[in-house]
Protein backbone atom coordinates (compact mmCIF):
# COMPACT_ATOMS: atom_id res chain seq x y z
CA UNK A 1 0.00 0.00 0.00
CA UNK A 2 1.35 3.66 -1.43
CA UNK A 3 -0.42 6.43 0.18
CA UNK A 4 -0.12 9.99 -2.32
CA UNK A 5 1.71 12.89 -0.66
CA UNK A 6 1.87 16.47 -1.32
CA UNK A 7 4.94 18.59 -0.48
CA UNK A 8 2.94 21.21 2.46
CA UNK A 9 6.45 23.65 2.82
CA UNK A 10 9.77 23.90 4.17
CA UNK A 11 10.62 24.15 7.83
CA UNK A 12 14.44 25.40 9.33
CA UNK A 13 15.11 22.98 12.02
CA UNK A 14 17.55 25.24 14.14
CA UNK A 15 18.64 22.06 16.23
CA UNK A 16 19.78 20.59 13.47
CA UNK A 17 21.05 23.56 11.39
CA UNK A 18 18.63 21.76 8.38
CA UNK A 19 15.58 21.49 6.72
CA UNK A 20 12.81 19.64 7.07
CA UNK A 21 10.51 19.06 3.98
CA UNK A 22 6.98 18.30 4.95
CA UNK A 23 5.04 16.28 3.60
CA UNK A 24 0.70 15.12 4.09
CA UNK A 25 -1.32 12.98 2.46
CA UNK A 26 -4.33 14.32 1.17
CA UNK A 27 -6.67 13.35 4.15
CA UNK A 28 -4.36 15.46 6.28
CA UNK A 29 -4.01 12.06 8.85
CA UNK A 30 -0.52 11.11 7.81
CA UNK A 31 2.79 13.89 7.54
CA UNK A 32 5.84 12.78 6.92
CA UNK A 33 8.75 15.45 7.78
CA UNK A 34 11.93 14.72 5.95
CA UNK A 35 15.43 16.58 6.81
CA UNK A 36 17.20 18.06 3.75
CA UNK A 37 20.37 19.90 3.58
CA UNK A 38 20.62 23.69 2.53
CA UNK A 39 21.01 23.22 -1.00
CA UNK A 40 18.64 20.70 -1.70
CA UNK A 41 15.80 22.72 0.49
CA UNK A 42 16.37 25.85 -2.07
CA UNK A 43 15.78 23.07 -4.95
CA UNK A 44 12.91 22.07 -3.28
CA UNK A 45 11.50 25.84 -2.58
CA UNK A 46 12.27 27.26 -6.09
CA UNK A 47 10.06 24.49 -7.87
CA UNK A 48 7.24 25.10 -5.00
CA UNK A 49 7.40 28.71 -5.54
CA UNK A 50 7.96 27.95 -9.25
CA UNK A 51 10.06 30.64 -9.71
CA UNK A 52 13.13 30.08 -12.36
CA UNK A 53 16.49 30.59 -10.89
CA UNK A 54 18.81 33.01 -13.46
CA UNK A 55 21.09 29.61 -13.87
CA UNK A 56 19.40 26.05 -14.01
CA UNK A 57 20.19 24.11 -10.90
CA UNK A 58 21.36 20.76 -10.51
CA UNK A 59 17.39 19.26 -10.59
CA UNK A 60 16.68 21.86 -13.58
CA UNK A 61 19.42 19.87 -15.33
CA UNK A 62 18.69 16.51 -13.87
CA UNK A 63 14.86 17.18 -15.55
CA UNK A 64 16.63 18.38 -19.03
CA UNK A 65 18.85 15.33 -19.07
CA UNK A 66 15.91 13.17 -18.85
CA UNK A 67 13.77 15.55 -21.24
CA UNK A 68 16.83 15.39 -23.91
CA UNK A 69 15.66 11.47 -24.50
CA UNK A 70 12.01 11.95 -23.29
CA UNK A 71 12.17 9.78 -20.42
CA UNK A 72 9.47 10.75 -17.97
CA UNK A 73 9.20 10.51 -14.56
CA UNK A 74 5.86 8.66 -13.46
CA UNK A 75 6.17 8.97 -9.56
CA UNK A 76 8.54 8.69 -6.97
CA UNK A 77 8.06 6.84 -3.74
CA UNK A 78 9.53 7.57 -0.18
CA UNK A 79 10.18 3.88 0.71
CA UNK A 80 12.34 2.78 3.60
CA UNK A 81 12.66 4.73 7.09
CA UNK A 82 15.91 3.11 9.07
CA UNK A 83 18.03 4.95 11.67
CA UNK A 84 16.40 8.31 10.69
CA UNK A 85 17.23 8.23 6.56
CA UNK A 86 14.87 8.03 4.06
CA UNK A 87 14.87 5.92 1.45
CA UNK A 88 13.46 6.53 -1.93
CA UNK A 89 12.42 5.49 -5.94
CA UNK A 90 12.21 7.30 -8.90
CA UNK A 91 9.94 5.50 -11.37
CA UNK A 92 10.82 6.28 -15.01
CA UNK A 93 9.52 5.57 -18.44
CA UNK A 94 11.82 5.46 -21.09
CA UNK A 95 11.23 3.89 -24.88
CA UNK A 96 7.72 1.79 -24.04
CA UNK A 97 9.90 0.33 -20.72
CA UNK A 98 10.19 0.98 -17.25
CA UNK A 99 12.90 1.61 -14.72
CA UNK A 100 13.07 2.10 -11.25
CA UNK A 101 16.23 3.77 -9.48
CA UNK A 102 17.42 4.86 -6.00
CA UNK A 103 17.36 8.26 -4.87
CA UNK A 104 17.49 10.38 -1.62
CA UNK A 105 14.22 11.48 -0.79
CA UNK A 106 15.44 15.27 -1.50
CA UNK A 107 16.37 14.55 -4.75
CA UNK A 108 13.18 12.57 -5.58
CA UNK A 109 10.88 15.11 -4.42
CA UNK A 110 12.86 17.94 -6.30
CA UNK A 111 12.75 16.16 -9.20
CA UNK A 112 8.96 15.31 -8.97
CA UNK A 113 7.78 19.06 -8.47
CA UNK A 114 9.66 20.06 -11.70
CA UNK A 115 8.05 16.64 -13.39
CA UNK A 116 4.19 17.56 -12.14
CA UNK A 117 4.96 13.92 -10.78
CA UNK A 118 2.68 12.56 -8.00
CA UNK A 119 4.80 11.67 -4.37
CA UNK A 120 4.29 8.38 -2.60
CA UNK A 121 5.46 7.04 0.82
CA UNK A 122 4.62 3.33 1.45
CA UNK A 123 2.88 2.58 4.68
CA UNK A 124 5.97 0.91 6.54
CA UNK A 125 7.75 4.42 6.06
CA UNK A 126 4.78 6.31 8.15
CA UNK A 127 3.92 3.94 10.49
CA UNK A 128 7.92 3.64 11.36
CA UNK A 129 7.96 7.19 11.00
CA UNK A 130 5.53 7.46 13.94
CA UNK A 131 7.50 5.62 16.42
CA UNK A 132 11.50 7.27 15.25
CA UNK A 133 9.85 10.44 15.07
CA UNK A 134 8.35 10.55 18.63
CA UNK A 135 12.26 8.88 19.94
CA UNK A 136 13.95 11.54 18.07
CA UNK A 137 11.61 13.80 19.77
CA UNK A 138 13.12 12.50 23.15
CA UNK A 139 16.32 12.41 22.21
CA UNK A 140 16.57 15.93 21.47
CA UNK A 141 14.84 16.93 24.26
CA UNK A 142 17.06 19.05 26.49
CA UNK A 143 16.61 19.84 30.34
CA UNK A 144 15.18 23.56 29.62
CA UNK A 145 12.28 21.76 27.40
CA UNK A 146 10.99 20.22 30.43
CA UNK A 147 10.99 23.32 32.63
CA UNK A 148 8.92 25.43 30.07
CA UNK A 149 6.13 23.18 31.15
CA UNK A 150 6.36 25.07 34.89
CA UNK A 151 5.50 28.25 32.92
CA UNK B 1 22.40 26.60 -29.73
CA UNK B 2 24.37 29.91 -29.65
CA UNK B 3 27.51 30.44 -30.16
CA UNK B 4 30.03 33.31 -29.74
CA UNK B 5 32.69 31.87 -32.83
CA UNK B 6 31.82 28.86 -35.16
CA UNK B 7 35.26 27.85 -35.75
CA UNK B 8 36.86 24.63 -36.66
CA UNK B 9 39.89 25.59 -34.48
CA UNK B 10 40.44 22.10 -31.89
CA UNK B 11 39.09 22.01 -28.86
CA UNK B 12 41.51 22.14 -26.07
CA UNK B 13 41.02 19.23 -23.04
CA UNK B 14 41.29 20.18 -19.87
CA UNK B 15 41.33 17.66 -16.63
CA UNK B 16 40.07 18.88 -13.36
CA UNK B 17 43.19 19.69 -10.74
CA UNK B 18 41.94 20.55 -7.24
CA UNK B 19 38.77 22.52 -5.95
CA UNK B 20 40.14 25.38 -3.80
CA UNK B 21 37.75 26.71 -1.41
CA UNK B 22 37.27 30.31 -0.60
CA UNK B 23 36.49 30.71 2.49
CA UNK B 24 36.04 34.75 2.45
CA UNK B 25 32.74 34.72 -0.62
CA UNK B 26 31.83 30.70 0.53
CA UNK B 27 32.63 29.72 -3.14
CA UNK B 28 34.99 27.20 -4.42
CA UNK B 29 37.34 27.63 -7.11
CA UNK B 30 37.46 24.79 -9.31
CA UNK B 31 41.26 24.41 -11.17
CA UNK B 32 41.61 23.07 -14.45
CA UNK B 33 44.36 22.20 -16.51
CA UNK B 34 45.32 21.45 -20.07
CA UNK B 35 45.85 17.61 -20.42
CA UNK B 36 48.58 18.84 -23.22
CA UNK B 37 51.39 19.98 -20.69
CA UNK B 38 50.62 23.76 -20.75
CA UNK B 39 50.95 25.64 -17.73
CA UNK B 40 48.32 28.21 -17.72
CA UNK B 41 45.26 26.99 -15.26
CA UNK B 42 41.44 27.52 -16.44
CA UNK B 43 39.68 28.52 -13.19
CA UNK B 44 35.62 28.28 -12.65
CA UNK B 45 34.08 29.86 -9.54
CA UNK B 46 30.81 27.74 -8.25
CA UNK B 47 28.73 27.80 -4.61
CA UNK B 48 29.77 25.82 -2.01
CA UNK B 49 27.16 22.77 -2.37
CA UNK B 50 28.90 22.51 -6.35
CA UNK B 51 31.80 22.83 -5.66
CA UNK B 52 32.05 19.89 -3.03
CA UNK B 53 30.27 17.70 -5.77
CA UNK B 54 33.60 17.95 -7.98
CA UNK B 55 35.56 17.51 -4.88
CA UNK B 56 33.64 14.23 -3.79
CA UNK B 57 34.26 12.85 -7.52
CA UNK B 58 37.84 13.39 -7.37
CA UNK B 59 38.99 11.72 -4.54
CA UNK B 60 36.47 9.18 -4.99
CA UNK B 61 35.81 7.92 -1.26
CA UNK B 62 32.52 7.20 -1.89
CA UNK B 63 29.34 8.90 0.06
CA UNK B 64 27.06 7.22 2.19
CA UNK B 65 24.29 8.43 0.38
CA UNK B 66 23.73 9.04 -3.37
CA UNK B 67 24.29 12.36 -3.72
CA UNK B 68 22.30 14.13 -7.22
CA UNK B 69 25.13 13.82 -9.55
CA UNK B 70 25.29 10.17 -8.63
CA UNK B 71 21.55 9.83 -9.44
CA UNK B 72 21.74 11.25 -12.82
CA UNK B 73 24.94 8.83 -13.49
CA UNK B 74 22.77 6.06 -12.31
CA UNK B 75 19.68 7.17 -14.31
CA UNK B 76 22.27 7.35 -17.44
CA UNK B 77 23.37 3.52 -16.61
CA UNK B 78 19.35 2.53 -16.29
CA UNK B 79 18.37 3.60 -19.33
CA UNK B 80 21.69 3.85 -21.39
CA UNK B 81 22.48 7.14 -21.96
CA UNK B 82 26.66 7.43 -22.53
CA UNK B 83 27.89 10.69 -21.44
CA UNK B 84 30.49 11.55 -24.86
CA UNK B 85 32.11 14.69 -23.64
CA UNK B 86 31.42 18.04 -22.05
CA UNK B 87 32.15 21.60 -23.97
CA UNK B 88 32.56 24.74 -22.00
CA UNK B 89 31.30 26.82 -24.78
CA UNK B 90 30.87 30.52 -23.59
CA UNK B 91 31.68 32.90 -21.41
CA UNK B 92 29.94 35.81 -21.19
CA UNK B 93 30.27 38.92 -17.57
CA UNK B 94 32.32 36.39 -16.34
CA UNK B 95 29.96 33.70 -16.27
CA UNK B 96 30.65 30.42 -18.37
CA UNK B 97 28.54 28.61 -20.15
CA UNK B 98 28.62 24.44 -21.19
CA UNK B 99 27.17 21.63 -23.39
CA UNK B 100 26.97 18.26 -22.12
CA UNK B 101 27.07 15.73 -24.96
CA UNK B 102 25.34 13.02 -24.21
CA UNK B 103 24.76 9.40 -27.16
CA UNK B 104 22.12 6.47 -26.54
CA UNK B 105 21.91 4.18 -29.27
CA UNK B 106 23.23 6.49 -31.96
CA UNK B 107 20.80 9.30 -31.24
CA UNK B 108 23.18 12.19 -30.31
CA UNK B 109 21.49 15.28 -27.56
CA UNK B 110 22.77 18.16 -26.26
CA UNK B 111 21.94 20.09 -23.07
CA UNK B 112 23.02 23.36 -22.15
CA UNK B 113 24.53 23.52 -18.48
CA UNK B 114 26.20 24.99 -15.58
CA UNK B 115 29.95 24.37 -15.77
CA UNK B 116 29.31 22.87 -12.30
CA UNK B 117 27.10 20.38 -13.35
CA UNK B 118 29.10 19.43 -16.03
CA UNK B 119 32.08 18.75 -14.66
CA UNK B 120 30.79 16.79 -11.67
CA UNK B 121 28.68 14.28 -13.91
CA UNK B 122 31.85 14.13 -16.43
CA UNK B 123 34.04 12.98 -13.81
CA UNK B 124 31.57 10.70 -12.15
CA UNK B 125 31.48 9.11 -15.74
CA UNK B 126 34.75 9.56 -17.11
CA UNK B 127 33.93 11.54 -20.04
CA UNK B 128 36.41 14.21 -21.39
CA UNK B 129 36.13 18.04 -20.91
CA UNK B 130 36.80 20.94 -23.39
CA UNK B 131 36.90 24.58 -23.66
CA UNK B 132 37.00 26.10 -27.11
CA UNK B 133 39.70 28.31 -27.99
CA UNK B 134 37.92 31.19 -27.94
CA UNK B 135 36.86 30.57 -24.13
CA UNK B 136 40.11 30.05 -23.58
CA UNK B 137 41.38 33.28 -24.89
CA UNK B 138 38.56 34.94 -22.56
CA UNK B 139 39.28 32.96 -19.42
CA UNK B 140 39.96 35.29 -16.18
CA UNK B 141 42.42 34.62 -13.81
CA UNK B 142 45.39 34.43 -16.24
CA UNK B 143 47.12 36.67 -13.63
CA UNK B 144 45.39 35.07 -10.83
CA UNK B 145 47.82 31.93 -10.57
CA UNK B 146 49.98 33.78 -7.57
CA UNK B 147 47.19 34.89 -6.08
CA UNK B 148 45.26 31.51 -5.92
CA UNK B 149 48.81 30.06 -4.12
CA UNK B 150 48.43 32.60 -1.53
CA UNK B 151 44.66 31.97 -0.86
CA UNK B 152 45.60 28.21 -0.12
CA UNK B 153 48.76 28.72 1.66
CA UNK B 154 46.34 30.63 3.89
CA UNK B 155 43.83 28.55 3.84
CA UNK B 156 46.45 25.74 5.25
CA UNK B 157 47.77 28.28 7.63
CA UNK B 158 43.72 28.89 9.01
CA UNK B 159 43.25 24.50 9.19
CA UNK B 160 46.09 24.77 11.69
CA UNK B 161 44.43 27.27 14.32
Amino acid sequence: MITQMQVKGLMFDPYNNAYIVILRDDDQSEMLPIWVGKSEASSISLAIENVAPPRPMTHDFMKSYLDAFNAKVISVVITDLSEHTYFAKVHLTYADSEYTVDSRPSDAIALALRSQAPIFASESVIRKQSSEELDQWLENLKPEDFGKLDS
Amino acid sequence: MEHVSQTNEPLIQLTVDRVVEDSTTDTRIVVLTRTDGASEHFMVWVGASEGEAIRRALDTSTTPRPMSHDLIKSFGEHLGIKMERVVLTDVKSSTYYATVFLENKGVARTIDSRPSDAIALALRCQAPIYVTQDVWKRRSGQNLDAWLSKLETKNIGAQEV
